[in-house]
């Protein structure tokens, strides 16, 4: 089977080429035959990696442990469904799958539009090839999937890593593979415009499409990732930052500003070199968090590994593209001319360049973030902490700005908004705004973030809600039906427009649950049998710990009782698995109490089985479920964009009254969502003598324990605060030094200098000190801002100088030709 | 199983060729089922996961065959391009690209419907995708793909017939509404027509 699987590895690379070959080969002839066996050869491709995989599934369900990889990353034991799932769970199988799906998605892509865009097919072939090369190369000469032992094979595998066993970590890699895969066929169609010509916009027509798809399956692939960090790491966040939580973020950022510049190039004729560039980009930041996530080069918690032989690959790969594409960009500057200028600053191109700048500051924000460290380890020979709250500082008011403009874009014009069209349409969304804001203001949420945050989700969903209800009342006049048939019209009718705003409110409720971040309640406690600690409105009691074992783990549960106003209204039941021959790192089951309101989150952190006493992390994470429930709305609102245009065409004269009630009620509940207040929430419980001695205990000490980070570097740099669920020795000394300290009376100072001079460099501080080579992790942010910032100005007003009244005005159309249009447009509706 | 594939195809393309009914599907389509034989054979008494799982080797080998058959098959037959095209493009992409402008003008309709286009932007904005929907119009009706080629020729000769024939007798001679050419009276008037 083994051998099998290489010599299809083997094959795939020569079709691959021969593809590659053939197809430029053909155009550049003008050869259908060529291309047309082109084409075949890349169906041939996905053919051959879809048997190569199910050899590798084979060999995984039949538990074939002279294969490496196999004995690797499963055992007997191990479920089906997770045997299956063990093909992308480590390195060489993910590479595998990511061909594999390129191959399918590609031969997708072709098949859609080989008559479309025929002229751009045979390149379209030869690039998607040129990738897979690269990756089948890595897996045939460094990391081949099917090598097998050379002496006798093991007679039990090592099973998954037990936190891979999770329902949300099966479906998350391929999710998020398959948004990262999904931007090479974008790539692909703007390299086949480049090479050949065709820069018009039809090639973005063909691939607005899969950008959306890629964009959607990148947003789940990050969503069940937060999922996932919050259910089974026992976090207590779902976000922290993380190399390779960013490696997925960066090119979402830059997906995002696609898609919304998209319009701008098809409406106006603009950016057309900053779309291509963005294309370009996007696939790059894709093969570059590959890089991140797979060579070593950051530290995280679930990169793969060191690997020095697959960094030097990926850093030559990824040379290539960048000099490929863009001498290409390059050589057709000339065609890639922008034909109409900007007229105003208060126009809706204005608007969607603004949220470009901001995307990208975002992503390079963040990928300058998550390369500090290797780069300060390059630079000064130190390696430093880049810590969540780092970014948190800087990305809150891009989000918020992001936020601003996702409300204020879609009521300005295109071209130019007049002073009465301003007031006409931000009346009623600023009203909302306000309200909201007063709202929060009166639940006393703090200004800023949280208030502001709630103030803008009001004006966005003002924003979206007027222009249903104004589009709605323009098709009723136009069609004389009543409102609701007029409204499911509108949203069939003008998919991607409505489909986009209904994505808008998944995102406002995404920030609506960020922002109950505000007012989060952290606490770790050790309560023995009986012991009770509050938090919030809540009352934890502790009932005993009781081990059991189920074959494949032994699994330690806490049994919990909640009390609230005095009553018991629920039991929570945390538990550590020690999964077999994984015995030294138990995972940790959370327990949630869910609410729409809010989280009871308890994570057991440590337990004594003689007398029965439990170390808690318990959290109240107010709104986190509205963040899913955003993803949500956010993945019907894409769904809606992708639908086909002709479908909805039966329901458009028609009422289908489910599909109007939904819609109605999801709006309905949006509103009473965005009014519904936070639990205020009075301040920490517990009493002094259930904490151990290291659980701060003042505000200074709990401050600074979160300032300064674990260096036992299996945490993924967590506070001290934090890195309590794995029994951390480490970070145990750590708080202890600390609190030592405290006693002694010194402050920050002294406590930062001290800790400095310990430990002999800055790892362990949240943050880099502001001094020498580290001030650029303060000046860049500040730094690539202005100058984007004056980038943005310097185009935006070259444009407008370049005000050409010479434009020949189209000769006016005969009066046949002009019946005909008005007939054909009558048919469209 | 390509192997099989690489000594067949000849024969099957020439049967195709010969009798026109016989599609190199059809072979895959037997192949399979001698495939599923196979395999009932080969997992007998070994649970279903076994079956499953050879009948996708299976599957995914006789995708392979008929992908590699579609790579080679261009190469050895005479080029036979049906896609129409009108001029450098196919006609399909200028379709789309029509469809592309029709439905940019319903967009540029409905935002000024909603106030967020001036009405000098709109007409010169919608002027210009007016004028470009024409020009594809036009290219599609001059550069019209085969069929409706053969349709216009055709209508032509008969029209040149009727013609000849009926020349005369076309219009009434009371109402001068025009008629079918094999009209016997007027269909407005109810007149008989001349002959």
């Amino acid at each position: 089977m083994a051998s099998l699987g290489s010599a299809l590895l083997l094959a795939t690379f020569v079709v691959c080429s021969y593809a590659a070959v053939a197809s430029v080969a053909g155009a550049r002839r003008r050869s259908r035959r060529l291309i047309e066996s082109g084409i075949g050869a890349f169906y041939l491709i996905a053919a051959l990696m879809a048997a190569g995989t199910a050899v590798m599934i084979n060999a995984f369900l039949t538990n074939d442990y002279s294969i490496k990889y196999v004995a690797h990353y499963s055992d007997s034991v191990q479920p089906l469904f997770y045997k299956i799932t063990s093909y992308w769970g480590g390195l060489d199988g993910s590479i595998m799958f990511w061909v594999f799906l390129l191959s399918i998605f590609g031969s997708i892509a072709v098949y859609v539009n080989r008559e479309r865009h025929r002229e751009l097919i045979p390149y379209v072939i030869a690039t998607i090839s040129v990738v897979q090369m690269f990756f089948l190369y890595l897996m045939i000469v460094h990391r081949n999937p099917f090598t097998t032992y050379l002496r006798a094979a093991p007679a039990e595998g090592e099973g998954l890593n037990p936190l891979l066993q999770n329902v949300y970590m099966a479906i998350h890699p391929p999710s998020l593979y398959t948004g990262f895969v999904g931007m090479t066929i974008p790539f692909a169609f703007g390299i086949a415009a480049l090479i050949t010509g065709h820069l018009d916009d039809s090639w973005l027509r063909a691939v607005r499409r899969w950008t959306m798809f890629s964009w959607l399956f990148l947003s789940f692939g990050l969503t069940l990732g937060m999922i996932w960090a919050y259910e089974e790491l026992g976090w207590g966040g779902y976000w922290a930052w993380d190399p390779v939580e960013n490696a997925g973020l960066l090119p979402w950022f830059t997906a995002t500003a696609f898609l919304h510049s998209v319009m701008v190039q098809e409406r106006r004729s603009m950016l057309r070199v900053w779309n291509v560039t963005l294309v370009i980009v996007t696939f790059f930041l894709t093969i570059f968090g590959t890089f991140m996530t797979r060579s070593g080069v950051v530290q995280s918690v679930h990169a793969f590994g060191d690997d020095p032989i697959l960094a030097k690959l990926f850093t030559g790969f990824m040379v290539v593209i960048l000099v490929f594409s863009f001498s290409l960009v390059i050589w057709r500057l000339p065609l890639l001319k922008a034909r109409n200028e900007l007229d105003s600053w208060l126009s809706r191109e204005a608007a969607f360049m603004v949220n470009n700048w901001i995307l990208l500051f975002a992503a390079l924000f963040v990928l300058f973030g998550t390369m500090f460290p290797t780069l300060s380890e390059a630079v000064t020979g130190e390696r430093l902490t880049v810590a969540g709250a780092f970014f948190n500082k800087w990305m809150a008011p891009v989000g918020l700005v992001l936020l601003l403009l996702t409300g204020i874009g879609p009521l300005l014009a295109w071209r130019q908004s007049s002073v009465r069209n301003l007031v006409d349409s931000f009346l009623w969304p600023i009203a909302a705004g306000v309200a909201a804001g007063a709202a929060s203001l009166a639940f006393r949420i703090p200004i800023w973030p949280a208030g502001l945050c709630f103030a803008l989700c009001g004006f966005v969903v003002g924003t979206v809600t007027q222009e249903f209800w104004r589009g709605a009342r323009v098709r009723r006049k136009n069609t004389g039906t009543d409102l609701l048939t007029a409204l499911v019209g509108l949203v069939g009718r003008n998919k991607r427009r409505y489909g986009g705003y209904i994505v808008h409110v998944g995102i406002v409720l995404i920030f609506f649950g960020f922002a109950g971040n505000a007012k989060k309640l952290d606490e770790q406690v050790l309560l023995h049998v009986g012991q009770e600690a509050k938090i919030g409105r809540y009352t934890i009691r502790n009932n005993g710990i009781k081990v059991s074992d189920d074959g494949q783990k032994q699994m330690t549960t806490a049994y919990l009782s909640v009390f609230a106003d005095g009553k018991e209204i629920d039991g929570l039941y945390p538990a550590r698995w020690a999964y077999r021959r994984h015995e030294q790192e138990p995972t940790t089951e959370v327990a949630i109490r869910r609410t729409p309101a809010e989280d009871l989150y308890a994570v057991l952190g440590g337990f004594d089985l003689a007398d029965q006493s439990a170390t808690l992390q318990l959290v109240v994470n107010p709104l986190v479920n509205w963040i899913w429930v955003g993803f949500g709305v956010m993945a019907i609102g894409t769904g809606i964009a992708l639908l086909p245009e002709r479908s909805f065409a039966f329901a458009l004269a028609k009422m289908p009254a489910e599909a109007v009630t939904t819609t109605v009620a999801m709006l309905l509940l949006l509103l009473v969502a965005g009014a519904r207040p936070a639990s205020a929430q009075q301040g920490m419980g517990g009493s002094e003598d259930t904490r151990s001695s290291y659980y701060a205990r003042t505000p200074f000490e709990k401050q600074m324990q979160h300032e300064i980070v674990c260096t036992c570097g299996a945490c993924g740099h967590q506070t001290l605060a934090e890195c309590r669920k794995d029994n951390c020795g480490t970070s145990h000394q750590m708080r202890g030094e600390l609190a030592a300290m405290i006693d002694q009376g010194k402050n920050h100072d002294e406590v930062i200098q001290a800790f400095l001079a310990k430990y002999g460099s800055e790892e362990m501080l949240g943050a880099p000190v502001d001094k020498g080579f580290n001030r650029m992790a303060w000046l860049f942010p500040y730094l690539i801002g202005a100058t984007s910032a004056v980038a943005v100005a310097f185009v935006a007003v070259k444009w407008t100088r370049k005000s050409d009244p010479g434009a020949a005005p189209e000769a006016p159309l005969d009066q046949a030709t002009d019946e005909r249009i008005d007939d054909e447009l009558r048919d469209l509706d | 199983m390509s192997s099989a594939i690489s000594t067949d195809k000849g024969q099957v393309k020439g049967d195709a060729a010969v009798r026109g009914g016989l599609e190199p599907w059809q072979f895959f389509l037997l192949a399979a089922l001698g495939c599923a034989t196979a395999v009932t054979f080969m997992a007998r008494g070994q649970g279903p996961t076994a079956i499953i799982l050879l009948s996708v080797l299976m599957g995914a080998a006789a995708l392979v065959g008929y992908a590699a058959l579609r790579a080679v098959r261009p190469l050895v037959s005479p080029e036979d391009d049906r896609t129409v095209m009108v001029g450098q493009r196919t006609r399909a992409a200028l379709e789309g690209e029509k469809l592309l402008a029709l439905r940019s003008i319903k967009e540029l309709e409905f935002d000024r419907a909603m106030g967020r286009l001036s009405e000098d932007d709109f007409r010169e904005m919608s002027g210009r995708l007016r004028a470009r929907a024409a020009r594809l119009i036009k290219d599609l009706d001059a550069g019209a793909g085969y069929r409706d080629r053969i349709e216009k020729d055709l209508e032509q000769r008969m029209g040149e017939r009727a013609a000849e024939k009926n020349a005369a007798a076309r219009r009434c001679a009371a109402c001068n509404t025009s008629n079918d050419h094999d009209a016997k009276f007027c269909k407005s008037c109810g007149q008989p027509l001349g002959r």
